[in-house]
């Protein structure tokens, strides 16, 4: 118990530097995460449509995801310098493919029957996607945005390697330090934060289900 | 709830970790013993500096001393690090700071004279971890508070102190291990009475061009780093005289040396043949350059003669 009370003595005598890198964290993640989401789900209703680009749009996609997180944020350096704007462009481009992945199967698996009914209705193309596919696919998609969500937080911590803040700050200040209650009190937040964020969306995934689909 | 039982199994998980690292540390053990061979493992830090003078040691060696099989583990993360590996068995040899070793390690408080902090670090070492610190390569790679030429022209700042005139406009950028150490930004602070707008702690590597590029103002630079006279950058006289002397010295574990003859002699044959401006001329190699370390090792053991 003695080991729990120093790590809680040193929470309590690092509060503000915690809040702190907490809400850096939460900004950067939820930034990134976003627009991942603004430019992953239309990315991915478009290659439902033009099935043509879907071999490449996924292909990028993949290739990104394929590349070292810690390559990526090097890359960065040159163009976007440091802080927090290319940590928020590397765990952007993290985030695309499941979103981007689930998005085009969610769409791609309604059933053929449902669209049949939708065109005898004389739902025209825009409509059909809007009332049919995407309510029927939403739960897929925001299964990719968990996955993303959930892998964003872990990926942020490696901002604070380019001066970008958040908990890895305290975590790569811990390991230098060789100070494993600084380690835990970056790493335990981090973990808390990405089960909670895991948690409300699959909360929201249900709230999305349609009546129809749910169990 | 789902959410509940994942919470405190991470708890638990991560409790247990901090019970279990508490006493273990690296665990990284070399392949050693594997065959009868001697072995010496040299290690360093992240940063050019080290991966240089680890270099030096790790050829010198191999050149003089073909028998003795060398292995690097470069790139470690920071003196503390080191510190672990040295007293784990994880690595023999490393180059160590006076100033580090003094006040990092040994929670001792600043020694201005640098024999004397020399004598107190070696002998501590001797004491705690039969570690024989050598003779110092004659460089002092202290912290050196730096900000850009042409801000510090207009602003008029010649020394640490004069940084209270401009304290609500600086941004400071420097390493992880500068943040924490008391002979970092803490111990700084408190020195001086200066408490500086905002710090950014960053790979130290990136330190230099994140000010060239004007994304922070000031920087605690590595006084033999290169780039300070390349990217146009002024060094700011620590003028109350804060940070210890930090003399770079080879220090290698007293078992190593009975193990392998010769060896003490060898590497004091390092001593006094660097001083700052030659340090930062080896550095400038790699960083500017774009040399390889062990190419500039090479170099600079051939041209002393040494290999």
């Amino acid at each position: 118990m003695a080991v729990l009370n120093e790590y809680i003595s040193f929470i309590i005598e690092r509060s503000d530097q915690l809040l702190t890198l907490t809400g850096e964290h939460i900004y950067l993640t939820l930034i990134a995460v976003v627009i991942a989401i603004a430019i992953g789900v239309p990315l991915g209703i478009l290659i439902t449509r033009v099935k043509k680009l879907s071999g490449f749009v996924i292909g990028l996609a993949n290739a990104l995801q394929a590349m070292p997180s810690l390559a990526m944020l090097g890359f960065m350096i040159p163009i976007l310098g440091i802080g927090s704007r290319p940590s928020i462009v590397m765990i952007f481009l993290y985030s695309l493919l499941p979103i981007i992945k689930n998005t085009y199967i969610g769409l791609s698996n309604v059933d053929e029957s449902m669209l049949e009914a939708g065109k005898g209705m004389g739902m025209t193309g825009g409509q059909l996607m809007r009332m049919v596919q995407l309510p029927l696919a939403l739960p897929v998609i925001m299964g990719g945005i968990r996955i993303s969500a959930v892998t964003a937080v872990g990926l942020t911590t490696l901002a604070a390697l380019i001066g970008a803040g958040g908990l890895g700050q305290l975590i790569y200040r811990g390991i230098s330090m060789v100070n494993n209650k600084m380690i835990i009190a970056g790493a335990i937040p981090a973990m808390i934060l990405a089960l909670l964020v895991d948690f409300v969306l699959s909360l929201m995934e249900k709230a999305v289900t349609p009546k129809g689909l749910r169990k | 709830m789902r959410f509940l039982r994942n919470l405190s199994i991470t708890i638990i998980i991560a409790m247990l970790f901090t019970s279990l690292t508490g006493c273990s540390g690296l665990n990284t053990k070399a392949e050693s013993d594997s065959n009868s061979d001697k072995q010496l493992i040299i290690g360093g830090t992240t940063y050019t500096e080290q991966f240089i003078v680890s270099e030096l040691l790790a050829t010198l060696v191999e050149e003089k001393m073909p028998d003795v099989k060398v292995v690097r583990k470069q790139g470690l993360n920071g003196t503390m690090v080191v510190h672990s590996a040295m007293t784990n068995g994880d690595i023999d040899a490393a180059v160590e700071y006076i100033g580090s070793g003094l006040m990092q390690i040994l929670h001792k408080d600043l020694i201005r004279d640098p024999d004397e902090a020399y004598k107190v670090v070696k002998d501590n070492y001797h004491d705690k971890w039969h570690i024989k610190w050598l003779k110092p390569l004659g460089f002092n790679n202290t912290y050196a508070m730096v900000v850009k030429k042409d801000y510090a022209k207009a602003h008029g700042l010649k020394n640490s102190s004069d940084l209270s005139k401009v304290a609500s406009d600086i941004t400071l950028g420097c390493s992880m291990e500068f943040s924490e150490r008391p002979d970092g930004y803490p111990g700084w602070k408190k020195a001086y009475g200066i408490d500086l707008k905002d710090i950014v702690p960053m790979d130290s590597g990136i330190m230099y061009s994140s000010i060239k590029n004007g994304e922070v103002n000031a920087i605690s630079a590595f006084a033999t780093d290169g780039r300070i006279p390349e990217f146009d950058l002024q060094v700011l006289e620590d003028d109350k005289e804060f940070f210890p002397p930090y003399y770079a010295v080879p220090m290698i574990k007293e078992e190593k040396l009975k193990e392998i003859p010769g060896l003490e002699e060898l590497i004091n044959k390092l001593g006094d043949k660097i001083n700052d401006k030659e340090m930062m001329k080896l550095n400038a190699k790699v960083d500017i350059d774009g040399m390889e370390p062990h190419e500039v090792a090479k170099e600079f053991l051939k041209e002393n003669n040494l290999i």
